[in-house]
């Protein structure tokens, strides 16, 4: 006989632990199995502040990841389109209309993702670690249960939040597809140190282009920087080889990128312990065509994951881990039907993943280069018919109250629109740490950037005011929150629930 | 929708108090609202909200009267 519980969640990241807390907050049974023992290294150390500021306050743990000495961030610097300059993306609004929760953390993810999981299960879920899942177990055309070495968990929903490698994706129906637009690798190393931009952006993720890509540095702590180059995925065979070959490249794509070489001018690399290694990331930039089927929900990297350059990783593993959180827990109470419930999942999910789609195809084509292949392929005019394809599929059903997304033409002329528009936004901010650079107004403004932020608003308003959050429907006849954020209502049958 | 209503006088007071978690003693209508307390998130909430209900809104304007009687004008000059 089969161990039995309300809810088995595949891997223990941010996404997954996420996940497990808030379906135990409301109350239910969780066993979250994850194939390694923690602390484990991980890779996506930007975050972003609906994470630290909503998620990590609703689940509770934000005091802790305040005294953990993570660096703080209050935005993001970029080297990056017409602009010779370093220009800057902050959180706040302007200088008057900061606040503590305008800023988030670059962390050091082994030690993060410990804290959320050490969390969940304080919260009442029923860790355990070195548990490596190798199938679902579907009965009658739906997914009841787990398989693992060892033994079997039935359960009424499964959710896989185990990464890019994910085994059980496939259960959600239908095709992983990778774009061809963001067909990058990224190889990426850590040093002893570096150079730092001025206070107050000192602690700021640099994103800084060059010929053959853009290269991230992240300030960890003052003695450690993550460094790492996004390339054509081309060049994977020359990053296949040795440490010694991954090394050559990266500190040849360093030396031409003239902000990161001056910034790292003289510093070690680490070649010693979890840092010591220089790793490569290879398929990136993919979207599941479906990530729900009956009994399963897929959230963070198994769904999909999106070019790094806007830190958004963590955030769409958390915002999806609410989302998907929140279905259960209404399906479990009995308050929603399992296909209510995972429609609004797939209606939010599909539709955060698509306006940071928009966002980043318009970003990667403010950067233009005539002599570069990488730049060159990487205009929105370029669209490749899959990537057009995928995100009409992508967005079908889910964008309300625009202009039908149906055709290739209208795909690509609305994403020159954006683009144009960040463009112009950005120009007009103009560099960092000027009284233009200092204010957001511009580039919040811009329908682009103000669709990417409002479901982080809605997060992080939550984390600040709690219940008090009145939040919109995301399409025509959609559910909304509940006040203690766990559940989804209907807004049609009641004002508030 | 889900916030329901449009966008009187009242409803902008409302708001303003209730994201600034205060009660209506405590502010007058021509109080510098950053001073009180009204943050980026705070903003873009109110705006998100207001927009819901059709109101045109303008951050930069927004931010130039950071006053409950500022934002009346802005928002409800039909």
């Amino acid at each position: 006989m089969a161990e039995q519980t309300d809810v088995v969640v595949v891997g223990g990241g941010p996404g997954g632990s996420t996940t497990a807390s808030l379906i135990a907050m409301a109350g239910h049974r969780v066993i979250l199995l994850e194939k390694e023992n923690f602390p484990r290294y991980q890779i996506g150390e930007s975050l972003l502040p609906a994470t630290t500021s909503g998620i990590c306050r609703m689940l509770g743990v934000s005091e802790e990841i305040e005294k953990a000495g993570f660096q703080v961030k209050r935005g993001g610097s970029f080297r990056w389109g017409t602009n010779p300059r370093p220009w800057n993306f902050l959180f706040a609004l302007s200088p008057r209309l900061s606040a503590s929760n305008s800023t988030a953390f670059q962390v050091e993810r082994m030690k993060f993702d410990e804290i959320l999981l050490r969390n969940a299960q304080r919260l009442g879920v029923d860790v355990r670690e070195g548990v490596a899942v190798q199938d679902a177990i579907v009965t009658g055309g739906r997914v009841t249960g787990v398989r693992y070495d060892g033994g079997e968990i039935e359960a009424k929903f499964v959710v896989d939040a185990s990464g890019n490698s994910s085994r059980l994706y496939k259960y959600a129906k239908g095709n992983r597809i990778y774009s061809d637009f963001f067909k990058n690798l990224a190889l990426f190393g850590y040093f002893e140190g570096g150079k730092r931009l001025p206070a107050p952006d000192s602690g700021n993720i640099l994103c800084a282009a060059f010929d053959e890509g853009w290269l991230w540095y992240i300030p960890l702590a003052d003695n450690l920087t993550s460094v790492g180059a996004v390339v054509t995925r081309d060049q994977a065979d020359k990053v296949r080889g040795t440490q010694e070959e991954r090394e050559k490249h990266l500190l040849g794509f360093i030396d031409r990128c003239e902000i990161v070489r001056d910034f790292l001018k003289d510093t070690p690399r680490i070649t010693t312990g979890t840092y010591g290694e220089i790793r490569v990331r290879k398929d990136y930039s993919y979207t599941n065509e479906s990530f729900s089927a009956p009994g399963i929900a897929l959230v963070g990297d198994a769904a999909c994951f999106i070019d790094p350059v806007f830190s958004t990783g963590v955030h769409l593993a958390t915002y999806s881990g609410l989302l998907a959180a929140r279905s259960i827990n209404s399906v479990l109470a009995g308050q929603l039907s399992e296909e209510d419930s995972f429609a609004e999942f797939e209606a939010r999910y599909r539709r955060e993943y698509s306006v940071f789609y928009e966002f980043l195809s318009s970003f990667y084509d403010m950067q233009s280069n005539e002599d570069s292949y990488f730049w060159k392929a990487r205009k929105v005019t370029n669209f490749s018919v899959t990537d057009i394809e995928a995100f009409v599929t992508l967005v079908g059903g889910v964008a309300s109250g625009e202009a039908a997304l149906t055709d290739a033409d209208s795909v690509v002329s609305r994403f020159r629109t954006s683009s144009t528009d960040l463009n112009r936004a950005v120009e007009e901010t103009g560099t960092m740490q000027t009284e233009s650079g200092e204010r957001m107004f511009k580039l919040f403004g811009t329908k682009v950037v103000s669709d990417v932020m409002q479901g982080m608003n809605e997060v992080q308003s939550r984390g600040v005011y709690g219940t008090r959050s009145a939040e919109n429907p995301v399409r025509e006849g959609g559910l909304v929150p509940t006040d203690d954020g766990l559940h989804w209502h209907d807004p049609a049958l009641s004002p508030t629930a | 929708m889900g916030a329901g209503g449009e966008l009187t006088a009242e409803r902008i007071r409302a708001d303003v108090l209730e994201v600034l978690e205060a009660d209506g003693e405590e502010i007058a209508d021509d109080d510098d609202l950053i001073d009180l307390g009204m943050d980026s998130i705070r903003v873009m909430h109110l705006v998100e909200r207001w927009r819901a209900l059709g109101a045109e809104t303008d951050l930069v304007a927004l931010a130039e009267k950071p006053t409950i009687n500022g934002w009346r004008e802005l928002l409800t000059k039909s």
